[in-house]
């Protein structure tokens, strides 16, 4: 591993390029989560009841927020990564400069947490009009970064993907077999309680179900016996994504 | 002088194939050297080691004493890359893609904004600074790679087929602008498939093809030993050969047939012209040998794929 500082002249390249892109990214990755809020949340809501008393949005907008952020980093650290190392070229520049092939692909899986988090803020605001409110400011920051250490997860994940794919189609593998049944079984839309046993444990081994838990933790202050386990699989994957993520893209990269 | 690269017994396989097949090197500082050959001869991956960004299978460079290898940040940051493939950044402008890249080289805001600004205008782009890239031409887009390739003020710049692909304003300017730098003391390490560029250039180059160096040393002295001072062409059918060979090939060093053509190479051409005056021959040429006829006879004078 040949890790250093310069990751984040990487990331610094890519807000120069994002200035271009901001609108459209925002306006992008703003209009799914928020059309989940407004079917799910208010939709269903009415149907839901209380859950442990207070309203059913209180229960969605922490998972739909760790949902967005997945989403940008995963879509990222796909797409933005495999047409900078193909159509591009931008890797094989950046490998000519004392930046490292590991700097380049770390710095583009934090610049993946980084548009996780702006999705995940983006929601978080959007649920404020809602009026829904993390229990307390410090929890609000908290979970900014939370944010970004779910983001680098999903982001390091990805990066696995894309040191495999030999074009787009195989993207489609990932994001249909993988993260979108994932959105609908790890606890996002409805509590995992009520779904039959071989899904809870098949639940236990989605990432997504460990940061949904540990965002609706933060966001409700109320801190369940559990909670440890989900953060220490968190912190566990994501060490581990980020670490094999990096040794293939570097494979990939260098020749 | 001192020798500032030296490779030894160099073997590059991707996979199976082997690409770079055992050759060894030296090149020397402040001269322009060369690795001249046809596609495929293995060039790109030869200097792809040299500066870092493809690991060795076996053998060795050293860089200024130091060992090449992927992660070696110490050569990379003293090398200046002009790549054969266009690799800007197409997301940013002109001047972006310079700012951006001096930050990788750790060159400080404004030192990077004054170098910006002076290679900007060393390659003639002031016009187009504000441009995104897909904005520039081919011609340009090759500018600004060497622009990019100066900004941490390299000792040693590697360039890949520079020229390739331009009209011959850009060419001629490219070529100037690399000769500014060689005599500033730069060493310079030049790919190429063009002949004259080599001549233009070169200070010593070696002849690739297929992943082995057939040949090194000055343009001239390749063109003296390979082939002497003139070549004769006569386009003629084959089935005159032996008479023209038996008649000419005494005053000649060499001859070859390619195609519809028979070379006589030589040292001092006047007898062989004499004779073919004599002799009234139609479709005749006698002019100079150049490095083009070296590399034609090492290589073979048909296509090869
Ligand atoms: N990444 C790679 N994987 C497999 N084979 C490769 C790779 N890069 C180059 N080669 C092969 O290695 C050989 C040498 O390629 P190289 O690019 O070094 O040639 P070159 O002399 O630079 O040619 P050109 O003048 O066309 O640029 C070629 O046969 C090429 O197909
Ligand atoms: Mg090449």
């Amino acid at each position: 591993m040949n890790l250093s500082r310069r990751a984040f002249l990487v990331f610094y390249r890519n807000l120069v390029s994002y200035k271009r892109f901001v609108l459209p990214t925002l306006v992008g990755s703003l209009v799914q989560p928020v059309f989940y809020l407004v079917t799910f949340g208010i939709g269903m809501g009415a149907y839901m009841g209380a859950f442990g008393g207070r309203g059913y949005l209180f229960f969605l907008v922490p998972g739909v927020l760790v949902s967005s952020v997945m989403m940008s980093s995963t879509f990222e650290c796909l797409y933005g990564a495999f047409v900078k190392m193909i159509h591009e070229k931008l890797y094989d520049s950046l490998i000519a400069t004392p930046v490292s092939a590991e700097d380049a692909v770390a710095g583009d899986i934090l610049w993946g947490a980084f548009r996780g988090l702006i999705s995940g803020g983006l929601m978080m605001i959007v649920a404020f009009f809602m009026g829904v409110f993390p229990v307390s400011f410090p929890a609000g920051l908290l979970l900014c970064v939370l944010m970004v250490l779910i983001g680098i997860m999903f982001g390091s994940l990805a990066m696995i993907v894309t040191s495999y794919a030999p074009n787009f189609d195989f993207f489609n593998y990932y994001t249909e077999l993988v993260i979108t049944p994932m959105l609908f079984f790890s606890g996002v839309f409805f509590p995992l309680d009520n779904f039959p046993a071989w899904m809870k444990t098949l639940a236990q081994f989605l990432p997504l179900t460990h940061a949904v838990e540990v965002s609706r933790a933060v966001y409700s202050g109320v801190y369940g016996k559990g909670l440890l386990l989900n953060l220490g699989f968190v912190l566990a994957l994501t060490l581990l994504a980020a670490r094999f993520g990096l040794g293939r893209m570097k494979k990939r990269l260098i020749k | 002088m001192r020798t500032i690269i030296r490779a030894e017994h160099l073997v590059k396989n991707y996979g199976e194939f082997a690409a770079v097949k055992d050759i060894s090197f030296e090149i020397r500082e402040g001269e322009c050297f060369g690795f001249l050959g046809p596609n495929g001869a293995g060039k790109t991956t030869t200097v792809r080691m040299i500066h870092c960004v493809s690991p060795i299978t076996s053998g060795t460079i050293l860089v200024n004493g130091l060992p090449a290898d992927v992660d070696n940040r110490k050569i990379k940051a003293a090398t200046g890359v002009i790549p054969q493939e266009m690799t800007l950044d197409t997301d940013l402008t002109v001047f972006e893609n310079m700012m951006v890249f001096s930050k990788f080289f750790d060159i400080p805001r404004r030192e990077a904004r004054k170098r910006t600004d002076e290679l900007i205008a060393f390659v003639e782009l002031e016009a187009k600074r504000d441009n995104k890239i897909s904005e520039l031409s081919t011609g340009m887009k090759r500018r600004l790679l060497v622009a990019r390739a100066l900004l941490n003020k390299p000792a040693l710049i590697i360039a890949d087929e520079p020229t390739t692909g331009l009209d011959p304003q850009a060419r001629h300017l490219i070529w100037q602008r690399l000769r500014l730098l060689k005599n500033q003391g730069t060493t310079l390490i030049l790919t190429t498939q063009y002949m004259e560029e080599a001549q233009q250039l070169c200070d010593r180059l070696v002849v690739m093809y297929e992943g082995k160096i057939l040949k090194e040393g000055s343009p001239r002295q390749l063109i003296d030993d390979e082939i002497g001072r003139e070549v004769v062409e006569i386009r003629i059918e084959a089935a005159e050969d032996a008479r023209l060979i038996a008649d000419l090939g005494p005053l000649a060093r060499g001859h070859e047939r390619a195609g519809d053509t028979l070379f006589f190479y030589c040292r001092d051409g006047r007898a062989i012209q004499k004779k073919l005056v004599e002799m009234d021959l139609p479709n005749t040429v006698y002019r100079p040998a150049t490095l083009e006829d070296v590399f034609l006879k090492l290589t073979g004078r048909s296509l090869v794929e």
